[in-house]
């Protein structure tokens, strides 16, 4: 499975396709992206896994998201006043 | 009230298209607005089901119509955590 998301990291281009998000507002792909990389990082760290699978969600957020919104949201995880729920 | 309506459209029968065609106007929004309602981009509850959209298939399709996409070749792309 693992290899599957290294091979798929490093052959990555960009976004793929979400059908979650089909329409041209992609907030909330971005935002589920952001997310969802935080809580796979908490998950796989709790289980004392690896956490490079996780950075599939990364790239796929860095590609999406305005950088400021990524840099608001990194202050905001650092200081522990995040809105979403990780 | 409805059956002041009713003997003024009997006087007046050329207007009963215009109530045909608004009613049904009404119906066709009010049920795109519960079809939007009802779909998985909203979340109503947000202590019992916080993200809807995350409990779909990969391959179902949210949009009313879309040109030139293949749904059924789309699977999950990020890791299983």
């Amino acid at each position: 499975m693992s290899d599957v998301i290294e091979e798929k990291i490093k052959n990555y281009r960009t976004a793929p396709f979400d059908a979650r998000f089909p329409n041209t507002n992609q907030t909330r792909n971005c935002f589920q992206n952001y997310l969802d990389f935080h809580r796979c990082n908490k998950a796989l760290s709790d289980k004392g896994q690896d956490v490079a699978p996780c950075d599939w969600y990364q790239r796929v957020y860095k590609s999406l998201c305005p950088l400021s919104w990524v840099a608001k949201w990194d202050d905001q995880v650092e200081a522990g006043s995040f809105p979403g729920k990780i | 009230m409805l059956s002041t309506v009713s003997r003024q459209l009997k006087s007046h029968p050329a207007l009963v298209p215009l109530f045909i065609f608004i009613g049904g106007g009404t119906v066709m929004s009010g049920a795109y607005l519960l079809r939007l309602a009802m779909g998985p981009h909203v979340s109503w509850n947000r202590n019992g089901n916080p993200e809807p959209w995350n409990k779909t298939e990969p391959t179902q399709q949210h949009k009313f119509y879309s040109v030139n996409m293949d749904y059924s070749k789309l699977k999950k792309e990020g890791p299983d955590f």
